[in-house]
């Protein structure tokens, strides 16, 4: 029934297509393209649909654009679904917890995530990278540590919302236990906006790992999408195509996770309306 | 009142462990850091083993660590920042002179993707699933993927250098001795592109959450009787629907101003602008301690009372939050 | 260069140009040349803006134009030097005296004159205890004599060879006021952050964060100069930024290869634009790999031969430079006139011959066709450190050496390097000054101490590379001090305790209207008296 409703939205069907073949490009990359994609694999700045053996041209130092697209998909949707994963495990477990416990739980849990809120999260990502040095998994833990506030906030606002509503109140005036209660009443239902929020710290996720490979803060052995823009901009007016097809890789990406979860949520959504 | 005056108090005092919090981890972080005041100097300087060794005595830097972080806290209690080792001046005078570039920058930015993006979001979720509605989603959202240093760099291109509408960098034009209107128009002239940079990154989040919240409330008991009782669609979505969206997105609100001040340094260092964010960057680089808690500081006492802000904000939206948070 | 055809863009910009020049009030066109403001481009805001202290170009480019040094570097000046405060200058034979005779009429900018004295205490005070080449330079100075207002003689307690103490005129000799300093925290002075000098202009003021600004001094000592009537320094910390500010007309010039060099194709073809390569010639670059000889493959010379070979200096110079360089021969640059011998051992860009020194070293490739890894941390200075060490990664995984690149930013690059000699191999750019003796022997010396930048960090020691330093540092004689720095060149070469790839000057980028640009040898960092711009 589900599964069903989630192929009748076109915006669904696309996120899901567009993102279907970017983890196909992801792990295609290995057989398609055997060579480091960081090689020198002919002369540099060549243009797009010059050479068919480098279709889309290469770059200032001659490494092949399409092997970089394909390699940077890995670690760019890596990166992303690592982070946000992480981020909103550690954020939806502190909400609910410090919104249905509430009192002293809440009051700890609660001034934790406000130092951490209070610590602009891309100067705490920019802080640790350079601390510890770029690398793939310190660029995770940075990107996580800095956006796993939003969902606990989120988490934390439903739920407070949700424990005073009817059906909680009267899970709790027949006598069901409290954590029953937050597990299979509150938490199902606060899960969609953090859900919905989900995707955009997907999204973010990808682009802080840009913002800190433009600031020179990117892992040098992994490809990367948003290293590769930032590669690019140098010459952003004599060669374009090197910021653009990367851009365009991320914004499909970002669209794609965001549809796709827009439509898992829409149709859980509509599925609860029904029953 | 009383109870906006008890929340106010209340949060006084929980900031001060948030606060200690945010200084000791800062601390530790730049101390854990590789390298410290003295190599990020020499590099730009060069210089022998003996002049380091004297550098590193002047700056305080070869006592140990727990002795340099009690030092500071102790100042800290007087309220004083202590001394930027990369400025040579006080860390407050050199924070508060990048402080109204920023939260110019900031209060822009926030405006303008607050109102359109709820306005947006209200025109969006007003008809779930319209065209008008798919449009705004996607088109906003695209904005977002765009990371936004790119987009900042390809607006300028467009506007400053081939059409030349716009200045390309810097807060004012420099040393031009405009005073009054004049010169509050030449600011604006400079902001506009950076805040349009920087206020379009987060539109797509007030619409879409706007629109979440408002496809969510349609379903609620209050709409459906709105509806039942024959009450014109517009007006339920003004009176009814859109206001309950509000409550998730003034919470996003706060959440964002400190996002915004991340999402600053980038946009800072595009533009050339001498905001908190670029200096944090700067502080990171120069590894001046002082410095990066005195932003971070301040830049928690700021979000701290936008949060508070927020809190009054919701409490009067929502009174049952209100009468709980009172209540505990 | 600049190809000029009459494109779309052209006719606009030109139009564009008529109406802003008929909207500005009446700038005389009767009047000669003088006047105007000159804004360029800057990247950093240096900490200290004490020339005396800090000798680096950083410092220089902002405070050039407000201290003067005793004389500067020329292209067609006896030595390759024109006077500035110093009229002239002679070494006894003993090489333990110099004898400066100064320039008369000088004067402060705060109206007090120019004497011997300031000269005396600039160098006995400031370069020899506190600057960071004069500290090596200056180091047996033991007085200054001031027979006159007009004349210092500089005594030394040990032979310093007169032709070392000539080339480090331009970069080392700044002159300081002494009554400024005298009696103070030197390091902690507020001249340090507001300097006062006799140049052609004054310090006015520097807004953190966005610029810097010198205004015209009216009382300078140069017959007719300055002719600008200010320098705006625009702080542009965004390497994309000059480019675009330069279209705009927001800046008039950016040096330093402010614009990436992959932009200066299309870049000089923007009609009112011009692409400068001249005016660095002694400011050279040297792109270095950095060993460290504790790595026990790394200490086997053969090893580092396969490493020199398996560089294409060629491809480095045309692709990472395109073309705004030159491939090193050794650790003097090509340019230099008086030191640089070609006479040296040379490694051509030779994969197969790489792969069987490594063989024979006996680190044959493993069943992943690896010999070794490595790790390779390129100096985060310049774009150009970081793409050659992309490069030089994929040079080396071509011979089957694996290396891991680590990205770090200057203080931990600082720390890793120089201080906890935590790399394998590290790409450094140091700058050649015009005598080998001023920041290169450092290189390979042995026996310095840990954390010192740009100096031999990587635990190298040759026994008869020191001896033969240490001769150079005492020999008068021009000729015979000439011929050690070659045997040193041919050392070098031959034992690689450094990798020498390639050298380079900056680029300046200029609007048309912007004259007298480039004419000195170290022009960015000199006092632009006779630069202005055409109204």
């Amino acid at each position: 029934m589900r599964l069903v409703r989630l192929f009748r939205s076109p915006e669904a069907i696309s996120g899901l297509v567009i993102l279907g073949l970017l983890g196909a490009m992801a792990l295609a990359a290995p057989w398609l393209f055997p060579r480091d994609p960081l090689s020198i694999a002919g002369p540099p700045l060549l243009r797009p649909f010059q050479d068919w053996a480098l279709p889309l041209g290469t770059d200032r130092l001659g490494r092949d654009v399409v092997a970089g697209l394909f390699h940077g998909a890995r670690t760019s949707l890596a990166v992303g679904l690592a982070a946000a994963a992480a981020s909103i495990l550690v954020g939806s477990v502190v909400g609910t917890a410090a919104g249905f416990a509430g009192g002293f739980v809440d009051e700890v849990l609660m001034r934790i995530t406000d130092a951490f809120q209070t610590v602009p999260g891309f100067l705490l990502s920019l802080a640790l990278v350079s601390v510890i040095g770029p690398s793939l998994g310190v660029v995770v833990v940075a990107i996580a540590l800095s956006s796993w506030t939003g969902p606990a906030r989120i988490a934390r606002a439903e739920v407070l919302s949700i424990r005073e509503r009817d059906y909680v109140a009267s899970a709790r005036v027949i006598g069901m236990h409290p954590v029953e209660i937050a597990l299979r009443e509150v938490l199902p239902n606060a899960l969609p906006p953090v859900l919905a929020l989900s995707s955009v710290i997907v999204a973010a996720a990808i682009l802080t790992e840009a913002a800190l490979s433009f600031l020179g803060l990117g892992d040098p052995n992994r490809v990367t999408w948003g290293g590769m823009i930032s590669e690019g901009r140098a010459v952003l007016r004599s060669a374009p195509f090197l910021s653009i097809i990367p851009g365009i890789a991320l914004v499909l990406a970002v669209l794609g996770v965001y549809l796709a979860g827009e439509g898992v949520v829409e149709s859980s959504a509509a599925r609860e309306g029904q029953a | 009142m009383n109870r906006a005056f008890r929340l106010l108090r209340r949060r006084l005092v929980g900031s001060v462990p948030v606060l200690l919090v945010v200084v000791v981890g800062s601390f530790l972080l730049l101390e854990a850091a590789p390298g410290d005041a003295v190599d990020a100097y020499v590099v730009s300087v060069g210089g022998d083993a003996g002049m380091i060794e004297a550098l590193r005595q002047s700056w305080g830097l070869d006592a140990s660590p727990m002795t340099r972080l009690a030092a500071y806290l102790w100042a800290l209690l007087h309220l004083d920042l202590g001394h930027s080792v990369a400025f040579s001046r006080p860390v407050l005078s050199v924070v508060l002179e990048r402080l109204p570039n920023t939260l110019l920058l900031m209060g822009c930015a926030t405006a303008l993707s607050f109102f359109l993006g709820s306005a947006l979001g209200i025109v969006a979720g007003a008809r779930p699933g319209s065209f008008r509605d798919r449009f705004l989603s996607i088109g906003s959202l695209a904005l977002y993927a765009i990371p936004g240093f790119w987009l900042a760099l390809v607006l300028t291109i467009v506007f400053s250098v081939e059409l030349r509408w716009l200045p390309l960098s810097g807060m004012e034009t420099i040393a031009s001795g405009k005073t009054g209107p004049a010169r509050a128009l030449d600011i604006a002239r400079h902001l506009v592109l950076p805040v349009t940079s920087l206020g379009l990154i987060y539109l797509a989040l007030y619409l879409r959450i706007m629109r979440a919240g408002m496809a969510e409330v349609w379903r609620m008991d209050f709409a459906l009787a709105a509806r039942a009782r024959g009450i014109s669609r517009r007006r339920i979505v003004w009176r009814h629907v859109a206001r309950n969206a509000l409550l998730p997105l003034v919470t996003m609100l706060g959440l964002q101003s400190a996002a915004m001040l991340g999402g600053s340094v980038v946009i800072e260092s595009v533009f050339s602008i001498p905001g908190l964010g670029r200096l944090a960057q700067e502080a990171v680089g120069a590894r001046d301690t002082p410095l990066l808690i005195g932003i971070i500081l301040v830049s928690a006492v700021l979000v701290v009372a936008i949060n508070l802000l927020v809190d009054i904000a919701y409490a009067s939206l929502d009174p049952r939050v209100g009468a709980s948070e009172a209540g505990a | 260069m600049a190809g000029f055809e009459i494109s779309r863009r052209k006719v606009l910009a030109g139009s564009a140009f008529l109406l802003a020049s008929t909207a500005l009030p009446s700038f005389g066109w009767t009047q000669e040349k003088k006047g105007g403001r000159l804004v360029v481009a800057a990247d950093s805001e240096p900490r200290n803006l004490n020339p005396a202290i800090v000798a680096s170009n950083g410092v220089f480019f902002i405070s050039s134009k407000v201290v003067e040094p005793l004389a500067e570097a020329s292209f067609d000046g006896k030595d390759g030097l024109a006077p500035r405060l110093a009229t002239s200058w002679e070494g006894s034979d003993d090489g333990l005296s110099v004898t400066f005779k100064l320039r008369e009429g000088v004067t402060w900018h705060d109206g007090k004159p120019f004497t011997s004295a300031d000269v005396a205490y600039s160098a006995l005070s400031v370069w020899k205890p506190l600057q960071n080449l004069g500290r090596v330079v200056f180091k047996d100075l033991e007085a200054v004599e001031t027979p006159d207002d007009h004349t210092a003689v500089f005594k030394f307690s040990r032979p310093t060879p007169f032709q070392l103490i000539r080339n480090a005129l331009p970069a080392l000799t700044s002159v300081v006021p002494k009554h400024i300093y005298e009696g103070t925290d030197i390091a902690a002075n507020p001249a340090n952050n507001a300097p006062v000098g006799t140049g052609p202009f004054k310090f006015a003021e520097h807004k953190p964060g966005e610029y810097y600004r010198l205004e015209r001094n009216d009382n300078y000592w140069g017959e007719g100069e300055p002719q600008l009537d200010e320098i705006i320094y625009r702080v542009l910390p965004d390497r994309a930024a000059a480019a675009g500010a330069l279209e705009a007309e927001e800046i008039q010039l950016a040096a330093f290869s402010a614009v990436p060099l992959a932009d200066l194709d299309r870049i000089s073809k923007v009609p009112g634009i011009k692409v400068i390569p001249e005016g660095y010639e002694a400011l050279t670059y040297q792109l270095v790999v950095e060993i460290n000889h504790r790595r026990k493959e790394l200490a086997d010379a053969k090893v580092r031969q396969a490493i020199a070979h398996a560089i294409d200096r060629d491809f480095v110079v045309k692709t990472i430079f395109l073309g705004y360089a030159k491939p090193s021969t050794g650790p003097v640059p090509q340019n230099d006139k008086q030191f640089y011998t070609a006479d040296v051992a040379t490694y051509a860009f030779d994969v197969a011959k790489a792969n069987a020194l490594l063989d024979e070293a006996g680190y044959p490739r493993g069943d992943n066709g690896k010999r070794f890894s490595l790790k390779l941390l390129p100096a985060p200075y310049f774009n150009e450190t970081r793409q050659f060490g992309d490069y030089l990664r994929q040079a080396l995984a071509e011979v089957g050496i694996d290396a891991e690149l680590v990205n770090n930013d200057s203080a931990a690059h600082q720390k890793a390097v120089y201080t906890d000699h935590a790399f394998d191999l590290a790409v450094a750019p140091p700058v050649f000054r015009g005598d080998p003796a001023i920041s290169t022997t450092i290189l390979v010396q042995s026996g310095i101490a840990d954390g010192v930048p740009f100096s031999n960090q990587g635990g190298y020691k040759n026994a008869d590379l020191d001896a033969l330093i240490a001769k150079a540092a005492e020999t008068i004689d021009p000729a015979a001090r000439i011929g050690l720095y070659k045997d040193f060149q041919k050392k070098v070469t031959e034992d690689l305790p450094l990798i020498n790839v390639a050298e380079w000057g900056f680029i300046t980028v200029a609007r048309d209207n912007v004259k007298n640009v480039a004419n000195n040898p170290r022009w960015a960092v000199s006092n632009w008296a006779d630069t202005y711009v055409e109204t």
